[in-house]
């Protein structure tokens, strides 16, 4: 689907779309891309489930508003930083996007919460019904490919929770 | 302004950067541009590893200009070891940078550098505003999106780029499906230079030294000589010799100067005054409809400059995609040898420089890379250097405003920042 419609939801509906999103070099940033891979891992194989689509976004910016035109149900999945302990798992549905502050961590200027608050105002129709958020909280952003071990801990209950949430409907 | 501006981190640029100003019995005494850009990771970073890794590892330095990062990488590797690709290939790869220029520039036009323009305090504002104008970058932007990923696989980090060529050919059907949208592109493009022709940029010229790569044949993009405003002309392998990375203790970035110490500026300005003539027609027809007089001296015209450009890419890559029948490999098959090799593209912001050692086995032994937002940062310090005596009289906030925004204009690409939610959780 090339254009960027605004009417009213067409034959795609019913997809649940998970979306993982991180830098893999920058440490824990890349949690949510991991725990997406732990769940493919762990629950996706070998099962045959047509309305469920997975993304490996890494740095979508104002582009994961393409990736979730056409979906009824998005979770996406990211680390997150709230002074929280690392690893700690948040769990955030649209309702509760207040909670997000974009800025300073987003680069490209564009994070979630800010392309979310985009997508609602230029084409509410086309955004999914409910976008729940799995954050991560993430301890070291050093540069590096590895995720510091507590976060390494929370992937397994990270993904179940996808796999709660992909089979609720 | 009365007190010193200290902006921690830029808002709308690629990544993360921070401004301080400090003042000084009324007038400024010092500016600071702090940049957290570890170029120097990357090069340790590819020590040791397999030279085949290199596309797809530089790639992951930038979400907005992974392409960028790959042209020059397979360039300089593929001279390091003697490798010659074919037309197809060459021509493949222009088409996947077209994808990129169209992102990256709608992306910046639109979200980025637009709101500034139009006195809103971002696009969240703007597409309050004007949804429809919004709506169109979206769109361009997305096509560029789908054009990355029908070549790369992904439609942020390509994966089909290799050294020698491409893993494999892009499905036929799926590039030229794509020739309607990117005619709707072209003529969404072309309403954008009528439109950015019409915006009140700041009136603000300097005499700089512009830098491209420029070719006789056409509007170099993908590769070429090294073109400066003042007349010197060199080939990629001497482009250390007249252009020096200097260690700033403030910054993680280096600084470029030319060998005689002077500032230069590279980016869509430098491009569409070094290379104005080697514009596709349509590009330069909308360029004489809104009356552009070249050269373009104003850093805030940057804006123009990439929506011409728009204009340019879209064309070439409905004509590169109508042309698009692979035939035979798509990468030729070599043996692994030895040596050094230089790469150089045109990043959307710039010149992109990449040199490679590589060993017998392969291995990566030495890497430079010299991105294109480290060579304007010497003379975006210079610029706001000139901009402070207009500013000083303006009320804090304005005067803060007015830095931030000449910055947002060179498009600046602090790479490899952090992109992680900050939450903000209240305690009940």
């Amino acid at each position: 689907m090339n254009q960027l419609p605004d009417d009213a939801r067409d034959e795609t509906s019913g997809i649940i779309k998970i979306i993982g999103i991180g830098q893999s070099l920058r440490g824990d940033d890349a949690a949510g891309l991991a725990a997406v891979r732990f769940w493919q891992e762990r629950y996706q194989a070998n099962i045959e489930r047509p309305y469920l689509q997975v993304e490996l976004a890494e740095l979508p910016g104002i582009g994961l508003l393409n990736l979730l035109i056409g979906t009824s149900i998005a979770i996406l999945v990211d680390a997150v930083h709230s002074n929280s302990k690392p690893g700690t798992i948040h769990l955030l549905s649209n309702d509760q996007l207040e909670a997000f502050t974009g800025g300073a961590g987003s680069a490209h200027g564009w994070g979630v919460a800010e392309t979310l608050s985009l997508g609602e105002k230029l084409m509410p129709s086309s955004m999914p019904e409910k976008i729940i958020l799995i954050g991560i909280e993430a301890g070291n952003l050093s540069l590096g490919e590895s995720l510091s071990p507590q976060v390494e801990l929370a992937l397994p209950e990270v993904a179940r929770l996808i796999e709660q949430l992909a089979n609720r409907v | 302004m009365n007190q010193d501006i200290h902006i921690p981190a830029l808002a709308r640029v690629e990544g993360e950067g921070a401004l301080t100003i400090r003042l000084k019995d009324g007038a400024i005494n010092e500016i600071l541009l702090n940049i957290y850009e570890p170029p120097r990771f990357f090069e340790g970073f590819l020590h040791g590893r397999f030279f085949q890794d290199v596309p797809d590892i530089t790639a992951r330095i930038c979400g907005i200009c992974p392409v960028a990062y790959q042209m020059s990488s397979v360039q300089a590797l593929e001279a390091a070891m003697q490798v010659t690709i074919s037309p197809e290939v060459r021509q493949l790869r222009q088409l996947l940078y077209c994808a990129e220029y169209i992102e990256s520039h709608a992306l910046h036009i639109y979200f980025l550098q637009a709101p500034d323009l139009v006195n809103q305090e971002s696009a969240l504002s703007l597409a309050a505003e004007a949804p429809e104008l919004v709506k169109q970058g979206l769109r361009l932007k997305k096509i560029g999106n789908d054009l990355l990923k029908t070549i790369g696989g992904r439609s942020v980090h390509p994966v089909n780029t290799c050294v020698g060529g491409f893993y494999r050919w892009p499905d036929e059907q799926a590039i030229h499906g794509l020739v309607p949208e990117l005619e709707w592109a072209r003529q969404a493009s072309i309403d954008t230079v009528k439109w950015a022709a019409t915006l009140n940029y700041p009136d603000f010229e300097q005499d700089y030294e512009f830098v491209a790569l420029n070719r006789i044949d056409d509007y170099a993009i993908y590769d070429g000589y090294i073109l400066s405003s003042n007349g010197k002309r060199i080939t990629p392998q001497e482009f250390e010799q007249h252009y020096r990375e200097t260690h700033v203790e403030r910054s993680n970035a280096l600084h470029s100067h030319t060998a005689d110490n002077g500032t230069y500026f590279v980016g869509p300005l430098a491009r569409l005054n070094l290379n104005y003539k080697k514009l596709r027609q349509i590009a330069k027809e909308t360029a004489r409809e809104i009356g552009l007089k070249i050269p373009l001296r104003n850093p805030y015209k940057g804006l123009l400059a990439r929506a011409i450009e728009l204009v340019h890419t879209c064309d070439l890559a409905i004509e590169l995609a109508n042309a698009y029948h692979p035939q035979g490999p798509s990468h030729v098959e070599f043996d692994i040898q030895p040596g050094e090799g230089c790469g150089v593209s045109e990043a959307p912001r710039g010149l992109l420089y990449h040199r490679y050692i590589v060993d017998e086995q392969g291995m990566i032994r030495f890497a430079r890379i010299t991105p294109p937002t480290a060579q304007n940062f010497a003379q975006m310090e210079a610029d706001l250097w000139a901009l402070a005596p207009s500013v000083i009289n303006q009320p804090q906030e304005e005067a803060s405003l007015s830095f931030e925004h000449l910055l947002r204009s060179y498009d600046p690409c602090i790479s490899c920042a952090t992109h992680f939610l900050k939450l903000h959780i209240d305690a009940a």
